[in-house]
């Protein structure tokens, strides 16, 4: 199936939040091209706009300057071409984990629809927990059931806020081979937020560095390695320094820093 | 029995719950057998068991509680419906808020029995009346709760909705409605409570059947028994509504129950 949509561009983009009668900048002069079936992510110190950023993606903030486009067209609220992954879960407590994985999916006949929550909750690995309510999953679960659910409703867009921060670390390196899988399979784009940048190195094709206060794009570094990627070769190490380095996290002191 | 099993059973509480009103029904009865009191004024619980079986064997127990179930029904789903209704539409429409939540405040100032003349005025003292009346009792707590329940849906479920594109009634039913599902649940809790006084109530006003009836009876022929055991009948009946719709609250609210104590 060839695939050429889900192309999404940011330009000379600025968003201010209002707090106390105070504009307050969060993101200022925000460019970026993901191309269509790119994977992209977007790491930066907490509270830097990365989810402000993904809000504007996904149309649910609308007051900026700038432009965001998607295939060339403004983006002015969501739309079922572009999916997410919210940073918390987001699940309808009151739905079971297949209710919730088959909310997007409502306008679909009973059996497809069972048909692709069984399939996207195999492949997140919970089958068998259809009829669990989220109060009964665990955070990690619950982070998989909401993947799933992002997955389920077919989007070209796929947008991910720390999809797999509360995974251990099996899981999580078990997620992001999976992950991985659905996007060469699926063709589709995604644009993930992470802290984890071995993640971050795995996953894309191009890592966006952001810097807070106001929120900035400080670098974009490209993942030119072919998969799947080995997480001990020199050019992981070597790409994966240089993106320390941003973070003034030099692997002279590395130590001094993370603590 | 085993210690463990009276527990399962939730018995000790339940034991220890109705204690007071044993001891209480038993120095009763003491007092009026060992001639402390006239039992004229004071039935002996005995006695009134007594009535209730004759009031049941005569079948005039089943049509009086009957004859008021009927109006509490009618009345609450008609306030109760109004309530709700009223209370998502000013949820969801500062506008609509803004005209009736004022409007709202100030009739609950007034004591819901002050209505009762006006009502006679307008409807008599037939039974549109006694719908109407017990209709404003259910109405309050159901348009409150409502209202509270929908207000505060959180941002985050809105949000959801927008992105997967849930609209109108669908938003309202598989959103809206199940995220103020707890407050809904209370309101009617608390609706069909006061329908139940309130019928009570009308019927003491004015009728010729229902619980409030056999008791303004029993009171103009001067049948103490009459009077309590219609009082009885009011508890117990009330406290039934009351556990039915707490176990179809827990039913409803499955999903809230984690399994380890962690909330939702
Ligand atoms: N609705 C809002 N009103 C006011 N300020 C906001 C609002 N939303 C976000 N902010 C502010 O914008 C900044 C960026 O928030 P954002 O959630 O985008 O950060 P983030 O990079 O995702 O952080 P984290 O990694 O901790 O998730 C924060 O300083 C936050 O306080
Ligand atoms: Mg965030």
């Amino acid at each position: 199936m060839p695939n050429n949509k889900g192309t999404l561009e940011i330009r000379s983009l600025s968003k201010s939040f209002i707090v106390d009668n105070n504009s307050l900048q969060i993101l200022n002069d925000i460019n970026l091209t993901v191309h269509s079936g790119a994977f992209v992510t977007i790491v930066g110190s907490s509270g830097c706009g990365k989810t402000t950023l993904l809000r504007i993606m996904l149309g649910l903030e609308n007051h900026y300057t700038g432009e965001a486009l998607i295939d060339g067209k403004q983006i002015i609220g969501p739309g079922s071409d572009r999916g997410i992954v919210f940073q918390d879960h987001r699940l309808l407590p009151w739905l079971t984990v297949g209710e919730n994985v088959a909310f997007g999916l409502d306008k679909l006949k009973r059996k497809e629809k069972k048909l692709l929550v069984d399939e996207h909750l195999k492949l997140v690995g919970l089958n068998g927990f259809e009829s669990a309510y989220p109060s009964q999953l665990s955070g990690g679960m619950a982070q998989r059931v909401a993947i799933a659910r992002a997955l389920a409703s077919k989007p070209e867009i796929l947008l991910l806020d720390e999809p797999l921060g509360a995974l251990d670390a099996l899981t999580r390196m078990y997620m992001q081979q999976e992950l991985e899988r659905l996007w060469l399979l699926e063709k589709i784009t995604m644009i993930m937020v992470t802290h984890d940048i071995d993640e971050a190195i795995y996953l894309s094709d191009k890592v966006v560095i952001m810097s807070s206060r106001p929120g900035v794009i400080k670098k974009i570094i490209d993942v030119p390695l072919s998969r799947p990627r080995n997480r001990a070769s020199s050019d992981f190490t070597r790409i994966k320094a240089e993106i320390l380095e941003e973070f003034h996290l030099g692997t002279e002191y590395p130590f001094a820093y993370a603590i | 029995m085993s210690k463990k099993f009276i527990q399962r059973l939730g018995l000790k509480d339940k034991l220890l719950a109705i204690m007071v009103p044993l001891l209480v029904l038993a120095a009763w009865q003491g007092a009026v057998s060992q001639k402390l009191c006239s039992d004229l004024i004071l039935t002996p619980p005995l006695t009134l068991l007594n009535t209730l079986v004759e009031l049941a064997q005569s079948g005039d127990l089943t049509l009086n509680i009957l004859a008021s179930l009927k109006r509490v029904m009618i009345g609450f789903l008609l306030g109760g419906t109004s309530g709700f209704v009223l209370g998502i539409l000013m949820a969801l429409s500062p506008f609509l808020n803004r005209i009736f939540g004022p409007l709202i405040k100030a009739l609950q100032q007034v004591p819901e029995f002050a209505w009762m003349p006006l009502i006679i005025m307008f409807l008599g003292i037939d039974e549109s009346a006694k719908y109407f009346f017990v209709a404003i009792g259910a109405f309050y707590p159901m348009v409150l709760n409502t209202y509270q329940g929908v207000s505060g849906v959180p941002e985050k479920y809105h949000e959801l909705a927008r992105v997967f594109d849930y609209k109108s009634f669908r938003y309202l039913f598989k959103v809206i409605i199940p995220s103020a599902l707890p407050s809904i649940i209370t309101g009617i809790r608390l609706s069909l409570g006061l329908s139940w006084m309130f019928v009570v109530g009308a019927e003491l006003f004015g009728s010729d059947s229902g619980v409030g009836y056999l008791m303004t009876w029993g009171r103009a022929v001067f049948q103490i028994d009459l009077v309590m055991a219609g009082l009885v009948l009011v508890g117990v009946i009330g406290f039934a509504m009351n556990l039915v719709l707490e176990i179809a609250e827990k039913r409803f609210l499955l999903w809230r129950e984690p399994v380890d104590g962690r909330p939702a």
